[in-house]
């Protein structure tokens, strides 16, 4: 299984915004199962990176204080036609990338 | 019913092995950087920029806009932005809420045609300050703000 990604990006002015909404549950490990007594185990996206045509224009890295199905927007120089990626690992060892083409 | 269920399995298989045949399941797509685990365990604030950024010394800055709610009324969904475009050379942006059991939340490097901006929703259990933590020329300038939360984000 692969994260789920939805992508969207839009350059204007020379800059790009790129916007994404990931599908995750984001468990920091601390919330407790009120049924048997103890946490959720974590599960939460730990590192991110972006590529703009292939080279890494920013990484970073999350707790599990980002929001349950995270969204993420940033801002890059690029232009039309550009390809953003992004690039997800979580703490379990599950990843996702997504491609996008600017418009 | 049965159809519908073959056809989710069918789908199901058929992303994977795209998934495959695009590369994205072999390892060389392994992220480079470390997880910072002493910065993201650290409690408090200043342990968690000593741990990430190698000192907690900061400067406040009006040059970092910081968007947060003023009232939050659910604390699992916090929308966050900074947005320290109007500095030049930012390499890192961290954004911590100081009353979190940890406090960092997410911490970002950019290089290259990356610009210092970021807008993200994160958790906060109760009424604290989002901190935003921008990295520029070798200097850590700060923005504050104190959300007010109405429902806690970490469960009961």
């Amino acid at each position: 299984m692969s994260i789920k990604i939805r992508m969207r990006g839009k350059v204007r002015g020379g800059v790009a915004e790129v916007k994404a909404l990931i599908k995750h549950p984001m468990e920091s490990g601390l919330r407790k199962n009120k049924k048997t007594g103890k946490n959720y185990p974590a599960k939460y996206i730990d590192l991110v990176e972006v590529k703009l045509n292939g080279t890494k224009a920013i990484d970073a890295q999350w707790s599990g204080a980002v929001s349950a199905n995270p969204y993420v927007a940033v801002k890059l120089k690029a232009n039309k036609g550009d390809t953003v990626e992004l690039v997800l690992h979580d703490n379990t060892g599950e990843t996702g990338s997504k491609k996008l083409k600017l418009k | 019913m049965k159809r519908r269920s073959f056809l989710k399995g069918t789908l199901a298989t058929g992303a994977a092995a795209v998934a495959v045949n695009a590369g994205l399941l072999v390892p060389s797509t392994v992220l480079a950087a470390e997880w910072n685990k002493t910065a993201f365990k650290a409690k408090a604030t200043d342990d968690a920029l000593k741990a990430l950024f190698g000192t907690s010394a900061t400067t406040d800055s009006g040059d970092i806009h910081l968007k947060a709610p003023a009232i939050a009324e659910n604390g699992a969904v916090t929308p966050v932005t900074v947005d320290a475009t109007s500095i030049s050379g930012v390499e890192s942006i961290a954004i911590l809420a100081d009353k979190n059991p940890t406090a960092l939340v997410c911490a970002y490097n950019f290089s290259g045609p990356a610009l210092g901006y970021v807008s993200t929703r994160i958790k906060m259990g109760k009424t604290m300050n989002v901190i935003a933590v921008a990295k520029a020329g070798g200097k850590l300038l700060k923005a504050q703000q104190q959300v007010k939360v109405t429902i806690g984000g970490c469960g009961g």
